[in-house]
Formats: structure tokens, C-alpha cells, sequence
């Protein structure tokens, strides 16, 4: 199969050669058909030529018969042969046979041999030997026709005529000559040449007369012997190169002499015809080919030029441009194929918008994301990189925003972030601006052509758009941002250095919990602190730079010491102490915070049983966090803890975060439940700060609520407060709950806490956390001054939960305080 | 001419049976051809060798009825004449070119005013100039010893007891078919085979 590059060629191609191949099967049977017709024809002309040859002679015959019988019927003519009157005959004859023009004429008798004619021919017609033999011949031909016969060398037709009286006492016989009188007679007739050949005994095949040229007949004549020889009555022969048709009839035939009549009729006038036809049909066919070409071509470059056309089309949206659409111009086929390019074109191109869309787009807020938010400035500082204008970079944080997805749920926290990008949007400086989602609750903002005053004043704006509650799905609630801010090009020539320095502004914003904070150097150093601290944590658990604290706790009705709240300290070689705020986030994250727990539980276990070897049995409160709840071989642990130090169950509290609880609370009620059932007495920290409900925490085996400090510490000036805790008191009594209230600063709350009901509390007005030994001397004190009165004490430093963010100065109904 | 055929027998007879002392018998003829079949017209003629023609004046007659010579063949002593009535309504042209009587009757209608003679024996074949294919022969013979065969190719002679020859034609023909000699002894059949 040939190979085609274009579609045209093959249909032009494949046509053509069907066109070709059928005109050629017409055209050969055609050229065998018209050569064998024009045989037919010449042959047809010949059997005509002999029918009408066979006729003339018959009627040549019929009437020269008939001219004869005149003279045989002649009375008078009777009489002088009945009498015998030779003389009298043979003028008779001569006369008559000058009127019909018969070259031999001669009376013959019947009875006696008497034999009168016209005087040269009788010697020659009948010599003296052959008299008889001539004689018995004519008697043989009783019908009076026509006989030819070879006279003295010279071919004639006799024609016999019996003269009766009445009956036949003889015969009339009138001789002529075969000769080119009559071969021009015959070809008037039949339109076919004539020749007369004959053979005697004395000379070989000879011409006699012939119609055509000397030349051609003297061929004729050899040619004619062969045939004879063969008996071959019709034949072709080619003469002098053209082709003829031959018919050959014998008129006399003896032993020695033959007398043939030759009628040749040439196939050329046929062929010649035939041959023109043919001609002007080869022309016809080839014009026709050359036509059907044309049109071939025309017709396939017209179904294919718009298949072409697609194909360009289809190249173009490969190499990437969808805008173009596609031209449909039919409706056919070719059209269908276009209107699918261009669906496809069009699906494509919505596609790859999309693909854009996901790759440069946030979804959820639909803000450009942090690929697209880096693009951007790099365009911008692409484009300020001559002028003098800043650029500002700024990323913003929603403080809490996980525990608020926790337990609010993931539609509201999705809400909310709609929101506050919103709100980011609405107050950007100009159409340039661009702000984008980086993180679940990190938020970027570029402000071009902002110096460091508008900067500010724009995360001014922000935070005073959210000292007011926000309302989402229908809830108003509080929403605290960290800004950070960094500024092009004062604090980085690029987009990934602006970026990491507003983060690290915003890590600073957020632990100075002030609104905004614009990146200075300085706060690179201390970023990197608390990156080298987390690396040195491990090393402080192996190498005991850790101190365990407690913070003691009272009996809120009679004020007797019932024990304390383990805290952690970290003396660090080179810083000194560290509070737990600087580490202990850093140690979640990364894990740490298992291992300082089992320091922890240890370290409470050994200071429970070192109070019990002096008699003093106190209980000791220890934090777990969220990867503790999780760890399903925390209860062994802490089992196998209790009991190699000689401890009772009941002496280890165990103070859980609602956000633990929260994380996974499936695995969280697996290990709680187990630590109840051990004996341990669990307690809810920070109680008031989550969203976890009642009716769920009434589920888990606790026996204790920690009021959250931020509910306690302003109860004396804010009634809310007050009727909070009250009633988070008496719910808690309700579910037969101890409760315990965190951050007491005075006596008064702490009257109001006992006129309350609350049980137990912690506070600075209590004891501040402090190290182990203080925690003895505290005891002795606090057992006696209890007897006689309070003392504030003069230490006014504030103590950090270690596993609380520092509450100072926080309004505690902010959501903000919730903790992370 | 049956009737003067009859005569003529019945007076040969009478003169054959009181010359020759009446020992006249019949003798049958029975002619056929080559090929044994039986010819008609065939005619018979025997000769004593004494006896002449008896009768020289006789006269006889041929009628041209239908274009046809009747009868067509016709047996005469020498020295009978005929006459050629015609009874036809065309006219007739007869003529002879034979050697043993030439004449011309030229066209004619109803009885010719003169009969023909026939003196000289020999076969006479008639003809008519106008109608080629009338034909007649009349066989002229010189002895009363003569018969035609009928359809069956039979004819009956009273012949006396002696020594004959005899001639026998085929009808139309110039030259006798047979001609022998034998001899006759009271009632007999001859068988003659003409070629």
C-alpha cells in the first residue's frame, strides 16, 4: 500500500486509478471489438459481393439464355437446321452472335454429330481430338445454364440452348469471353475488386482480367495458388501491407485447367473508421480522465482543506493557545468535528483557568494563595526596583483559630476565615493591593507603595475593626489578630525574606500579644533563641536542667494546705531560667512534651513519697497534654510509677486541658477512662476557656473543674464574673464535681469563693509556684499562719502555668486567652 | 379412329384368312422398359417380309385437343393421310421436320381442307410452331402387322404361324428399340424389352 502524506492524494489517487482502470477496460474490448468488426464488415462485403457476384451471373446468364432461346426458337432457324442447311446456320449464328455480343457461337446437333460454327472458333473449340469430348460435355449440361470453360487458353462462359423441333434435335452454344468487361461489371456491382485467374494444362496459374493494379493483382495471383492448394474459400491476406478480405470461387474446374474468380475487398475503409472512432474515443476517455482529475482533485481538496484547517486548529491548542475559537462553517461532518474541537478547546481552556485558578487561588476565601502572593511581590518588587517607593508586606494571624475550628466546628472556622480575609480586603490601600491566604489562619497582605506609617496605620484599621465581636453564621465572637509587618527594601529584596520577616514580626506580635509589630533585626535573634532552646531541650531532660515548682492549693472552706499543682522550671546553663511559655509550645510540637511529662510524673512521685516518709500526705496535681491522652501506654506508665515509689493512686492528680480532650477524643476516652479506673483522680484545667459542654465532660470519669483564673481573678470587680463561677459552681456540684478556682489575688475573692461553695483554690494570694524545698517551708507557714491570719506575702512576681499562656493583664472573657 | 383401327383389323383378318388358309392365332405382346416396368404407347411392328401395307388410301385423323396432339402416338400403314382437326379454339401452327414426311400446316382453325398423305415409312414428329410443348409422333410403317401397348404395356396381334421380324419403339423415339427376328407357332406371348 503507497503511502500518502495528504488525504487528497489518496482519494485523488485511489479515483483516479478506478477511473483509469475501468476506462481501459472499456477501451481494450472497445479496440478488439472495432478491428474485429471492421473484419466483419470486410468479410460481410465479401459474402455480399459473392451473393451479388452469384446473381449477376445468373442474370447474365438468365438473359443471355433468354437471347439465345430467340435464335433457337427461330422457325425459320429450325427449319435450316432440321433440314441440315449448314450454311444457312452458320450466317445464322454469325448474325446473331454479333447481336448479342457472344465471341463464340455454334450450332451442334443431336443426332449426327454435325457440329456448324462460326469459323475461327470452331477449330479452336473443338480441335480434332477434343470434338467429342466437347461435344458430350455440352450433352451433360442439359440445363442450359451458364458453364465456363477454358477455350484455346482463353477463359469463356458458354451458355447452352437445346433447339427443339419440337423435341431437342440440338444445341445452340454461345461463348463470352471472360475478361475486364466483366470483372468491371462485377465491381460496379459489388464494390469489390475482381480478378480472374485460371491454370491450364499448358501454363501454370496465371491473371486473366482484375480490377486492381497490375501490381496487386500479380501478387494476387501467387497468393491465390496457395489458397487453391489449400481449398480455402475465404481468407485474409495482407497485400502490400494492407489487409484483405479474399473470397475465391472456383468456375471451372478440370483435371488440369481451373478458371477462379478472385473477389478481394480491403479491410482498410473499415479499419480506417473504426480506427477514427477509436482515436476520438482514446481522446474522450483521456479529456475525460483529465476532467474527472480535476474535479477529483477539486472535490478532495475541499472535503480535506477544512480537515487541514481543524488540524492547524488542533496543533494551536496543543501548543497552548485556547483563545482563538475554532470557525465552523458547515454542518456536515467536518463541522461536528470542528464545534467538538472547540467544546474541547473551550473545556481545556476552563480547565486549565481552573488549574490556574487552584494553583495561584485559595479556595476556601478565594484570595490569591502564598504561590500567587509571592509572584505578586516579586512582580511589585520588580516594579519598585528603580522607583523609591516601599512596599509593604504584612501577615496576619487569627490567635485561636484551631481550638475555635474544634469545637465551632470547621464550617464556622471556614466562615470565619471568609471573613476576616474580607475584612483584609476591604481596608487594602489601593486596587494593586493583594492579599492572600498562606496558612488554615495566616493571612497576607501587600500594600503597594506603602511606607512604614501607612503600614501601620493599615493594621491599625485592621485591629480596630476586630476589638468589635464579629458575627459569623449568626454568633458573635471575639477575634484577635497578630500583625506582622516587614517593608521593602528595608527589610529584605526579595519576597521570601519580606515574607519571613513579617512572620517573625507576627511570632513576636503574637508573644507580646501586641496588635502589630514591624520586623526589626532584634527579633531575629530572639526567633532563633527559641529555635536553639528546642534543641537544647532534650539535652536539659538528660542533663536535669530541669526544676519541678508547685504552686500550693487550699481547702477553700477551712484553709488547710491540701498540696499543690507540679509546675516545670528550666535553668538553663547559659540563659538562666526559662519560663515554660518559652518551650513548652515548641515541645508539643515536636514531641519533646512526652518526655517532659515522664520527668514530670516522676519527679511528682518522688517529691509525694519524700512527703509521705514525713508523714505529710499531700496530693500533687501534674499537666498532661494532648500527646499524653493519646499515648495508650501512659496509664502503665504512670501505674508503674505509683507503685515503685510506695504511692497511692489517690495522691497523683491528673489536670487535662478541654483542647486535649478535643484533639482525639476516642483515643483521650480510652486513656482517661483507664487512668480512672487505676484510682487517679482527673481533673478539668481551665475550665470556662473551651467549648467542650458539660454534658460531655459529665461522660469522662472526672471528679474535678478547674475554673479558669481569668473568670476568678476579676470576680470582685466584675459581677459577670461572679455569676459565671457561681453557676459553674453549682452545675459542677450539680454532677457531683469537686471544683477548684485558679488565680485567686485576695482574700475578699477568696471569702467569695467559700461563700460560693467552691472547694479548693490556687493563687498568688494562696502561694506562688516555687521549688520543692520552698513548698515544705510554705507548708509549715501556711499551716500556721492560717491560725492566725493571711498574709499577702511581698512576693509580687507573677507565676506562669507552665502549660498556659501568660494570662497577664487579659480580659478573661476574650477569646484570645483561650490558649494555644 | 378405334373404330377405323378396328376395321382395318377385322378386314386384315379377313384377307389373312382367306389367303393363308385361316391359321391366323393371337399372339400377346407384353412391352416393358429397362427396369422391367411396363411401357404404354410403346410401338410394336412385325414383318413377313411379303406382305405390303394393305390399304394405301386409307385415311385417319389427329386432333389438337388441350394443346395436345390425340392421340399422341399414332401408327399408320405407308400411303395413309391425316387430317389434323382442331378443336381447340386458339389456332394451332403443326408442322414436321421429320425426313419421312416434312409438312407445315400453318395457323389454322377447325379441319384443314386436305388431309396429309404419309407415303414413306419412318417415325414423323409433330409439332406445333406456336405451342412448344405439343408433341406427336406418327409412326408410319409398311406392314399391317402393328400394335400400341395399352397402360399395362399389353397389346394383342393375330398373327399367322411363320416366320416375322419385328421393330419396337419406345414412344417419341426416331430409332426402333428392338429389332430381331422371330418366329410365330399359334397362340403366344412375346416379352419385349425395350432399353
Amino acid at each position: 500500500m503507497i503511502k500518502f502524506k495528504h488525504i487528497r492524494s489518496r482519494i485523488a489517487f485511489t479515483f483516479l486509478t478506478v477511473v483509469v482502470a475501468i476506462q481501459l477496460a472499456g477501451l481494450l474490448p472497445l479496440k478488439y471489438a472495432l478491428s474485429k468488426h471492421a473484419d466483419t464488415l470486410a468479410a460481410e462485403q465479401i459474402n455480399v459481393g459473392e451473393r451479388v457476384f452469384v446473381s449477376l451471373l445468373q442474370h447474365n446468364t438468365q438473359s443471355l439464355k433468354q437471347a439465345t432461346q430467340v435464335l433457337a426458337a427461330d422457325f425459320a432457324f429450325r427449319e435450316a437446321v432440321a433440314t441440315n442447311d449448314a450454311e444457312t446456320i452458320e450466317s445464322a449464328l454469325e448474325s446473331y452472335q454479333g447481336r448479342i455480343r457472344a465471341q463464340i457461337a455454334y450450332y451442334i446437333s443431336n443426332n449426327d454429330n454435325l457440329v456448324i460454327g462460326t469459323t475461327d472458333n470452331e477449330q479452336a473449340l473443338f480441335g480434332s481430338n477434343a470434338k467429342e469430348d466437347a461435344r458430350q460435355a455440352m450433352l451433360e449440361n442439359q440445363s442450359g445454364t451458364l458453364k465456363f470453360d477454358i477455350i484455346e487458353g482463353k477463359p469463356y462462359q458458354l451458355i447452352t440452348v437445346p433447339v427443339k423441333a419440337p423435341e431437342t434435335i440440338g444445341w445452340i452454344v454461345m461463348g463470352f469471353a471472360v475478361d475486364g468487361r466483366l470483372a468491371d461489371q462485377i465491381k460496379q456491382l459489388t464494390h469489390l475488386d475482381v480478378t480472374f485467374v485460371q491454370k491450364t494444362h499448358q501454363r501454370d496459374w496465371q491473371l486473366v482480367s482484375s480490377t486492381s493494379t497490375r501490381e496487386l493483382s500479380n501478387l494476387l495471383v501467387k497468393t491465390v495458388a496457395d489458397i487453391y492448394r489449400q481449398k480455402l474459400s475465404l481468407h485474409s491476406v495482407d497485400l502490400n501491407g494492407q489487409a484483405y478480405h479474399l473470397k475465391i470461387r472456383s468456375l471451372h474446374e478440370t483435371k488440369d485447367d481451373a478458371l477462379l474468380v478472385v473477389l478481394q475487398g480491403s479491410v482498410e475503409p473499415f479499419t480506417q473508421d473504426l480506427n477514427t472512432l477509436f482515436k476520438v474515443m482514446v481522446l474522450l476517455t483521456f479529456i475525460g480522465v483529465l476532467i474527472f482529475a480535476a474535479l477529483i482533485w477539486y472535490v478532495s481538496r475541499k472535503t480535506t482543506e477544512p480537515i487541514a484547517a481543524l488540524v492547524n486548529d488542533a496543533d494551536n491548542i496543543a501548543m497552548g493557545d485556547y483563545e482563538k475559537e475554532i470557525q465552523v462553517n458547515s454542518t456536515d461532518e467536518v463541522g461536528h468535528l470542528a464545534k467538538a474541537l472547540n467544546s474541547m478547546r473551550e473545556a481545556v481552556l476552563q480547565r486549565s483557568l481552573r488549574i490556574q485558578r487552584l494553583a495561584f487561588n485559595d479556595e476556601l476565601t478565594g484570595l490569591s494563595n502564598r504561590l500567587a502572593f509571592n509572584q505578586g511581590v516579586h512582580q511589585a518588587i520588580m516594579t519598585h526596583a528603580d522607583s523609591q517607593q516601599k512596599l509593604s508586606v504584612i501577615v496576619i494571624n487569627i490567635h485561636r483559630f484551631k481550638p475555635i475550628n474544634q469545637t465551632l466546628g470547621r464550617d464556622f472556622g471556614d466562615d470565619l476565615l471568609r471573613h476576616v480575609g474580607q475584612v483584609l480586603k476591604q481596608n487594602v490601600l489601593s486596587d494593586q493591593d493583594m492579599v492572600a491566604r498562606l496558612d488554615a489562619d495566616e493571612f497576607a497582605v501587600l500594600l503597594q507603595q506603602t511606607d512604614q506609617a501607612k503600614a501601620t496605620r493599615y493594621a491599625d484599621k485592621i485591629q480596630q475593626v476586630f476589638e468589635r465581636p464579629v458575627s459569623v453564621q449568626g454568633q458573635a465572637i471575639d477575634v484577635r489578630t497578630g500583625i506582622g509587618i516587614a517593608l521593602y527594601p528595608d527589610h529584605g529584596l526579595d519576597e521570601e525574606s519580606l515574607l519571613n520577616h513579617a512572620e517573625t514580626a507576627l511570632q513576636e506580635s503574637r508573644a507580646k500579644k501586641s496588635p502589630w509589630i514591624v520586623y526589626n533585626t532584634a527579633l531575629e535573634i530572639d526567633q532563633s533563641e527559641t529555635l536553639t532552646l528546642i534543641s537544647d531541650l532534650k539535652e536539659a531532660i538528660q542533663h536535669d536542667q530541669l526544676l519541678l515548682y508547685i504552686q500550693p492549693k487550699i481547702d477553700v472552706t477551712t484553709r488547710r494546705a491540701l498540696g499543690g499543682e507540679a509546675l516545670i522550671r528550666w535553668v538553663h546553663p547559659e540563659k538562666g531560667m526559662i519560663f515554660p511559655d518559652q518551650f513548652i509550645p515548641f515541645a508539643e510540637q515536636t514531641g519533646v512534651i512526652s518526655d517532659i511529662t515522664n520527668w514530670m510524673l516522676l519527679r511528682a512521685c518522688q517529691v509525694l513519697a519524700g512527703f509521705k516518709k514525713q508523714g505529710l500526705h499531700i496530693t500533687l496535681a501534674v499537666n498532661l497534654s494532648t500527646r499524653d491522652l493519646n499515648n495508650m501506654e501512659l496509664p502503665e506508665q504512670i501505674g508503674h510509677l505509683l507503685s515503685s515509689h510506695g504511692l497511692d493512686a489517690k495522691s497523683l492528680k491528673l489536670e487535662i486541658t478541654e483542647g486535649s480532650l478535643m484533639q482525639d477524643p476516642e483515643r483521650a476516652e480510652v486513656v482517661v477512662k483507664k487512668l480512672a479506673a487505676m484510682g487517679l483522680h482527673l481533673s478539668i484545667d481551665d475550665f470556662g476557656t473551651g467549648y467542650s459542654s458539660l454534658a460531655y465532660l459529665r461522660q469522662l470519669p472526672v471528679q474535678e473543674l478547674k475554673i479558669d483564673r481569668s473568670f476568678v481573678m476579676f470576680m470582685d470587680k466584675n459581677s459577670g464574673d461572679a455569676s459565671i463561677v457561681k453557676s459553674t459552681i453549682d452545675l459542677a456540684h450539680n454532677m457531683g464535681l469537686i471544683v477548684v478556682a485558679e488565680g485567686i489575688e485576695n482574700e475578699f475573692v477568696l471569702n467569695q469563693l467559700a461563700k460560693l461553695g467552691c472547694n479548693e483554690g490556687q493563687g498568688y494570694f494562696i502561694g506562688k509556684p516555687m521549688p520543692e524545698k520552698d513548698f515544705s517551708i510554705w507548708l509549715e507557714r501556711w499551716e500556721g499562719q492560717n491560725e492566725i491570719d493571711i498574709d499577702i506575702g511581698d512576693d509580687l512576681s507573677y507565676d506562669i502555668n507552665p502549660l498556659e499562656i501568660d494570662p497577664q493583664a487579659q480580659d478573661p472573657f476574650k477569646l484570645d486567652n483561650l490558649g494555644e | 379412329m378405334l373404330r377405323v383401327m378396328f376395321r382395318l383389323g377385322c378386314a386384315a383378318m379377313l384377307l389373312i384368312a382367306m389367303c393363308q388358309s385361316a391359321l391366323a392365332s393371337e399372339v400377346t405382346l407384353l412391352v416393358s422398359d429397362a427396369g422391367g416396368k411396363p411401357v404404354a404407347d410403346a410401338v410394336v411392328a412385325f414383318y413377313d417380309g411379303k406382305t405390303p401395307a394393305i390399304n394405301p388410301n386409307a385415311a385417319g385423323k389427329i386432333v389438337q385437343k388441350n394443346k395436345m396432339f390425340n392421340p399422341k402416338v399414332t401408327i399408320v400403314q405407308t400411303g395413309t393421310s391425316i387430317n389434323f382437326p382442331n378443336e381447340d379454339t386458339v389456332r394451332h401452327h403443326v408442322y414436321s421436320f421429320s425426313p419421312a414426311k416434312k409438312f407445315e400446316l400453318k395457323l389454322y382453325a377447325g379441319v384443314p381442307t386436305n388431309p396429309v398423305p404419309f407415303e414413306q415409312a419412318g417415325v414423323v414428329t409433330l409439332g406445333c410452331n406456336i405451342h412448344d410443348s405439343m408433341v406427336g409422333y406418327i409412326y408410319v410403317v409398311d406392314t399391317p402387322f402393328f400394335a400400341k401397348t395399352d397402360d399395362k404395356g399389353k397389346a394383342v396381334l393375330k398373327l399367322n404361324d411363320g416366320q416375322y421380324s419385328y421393330q419396337a419403339w419406345l414412344p417419341g423415339q426416331n430409332k426402333p428399340g428392338v429389332e430381331q427376328k422371330i418366329t410365330i407357332e399359334g397362340a403366344t406371348e412375346v416379352k419385349i424389352t425395350l432399353p
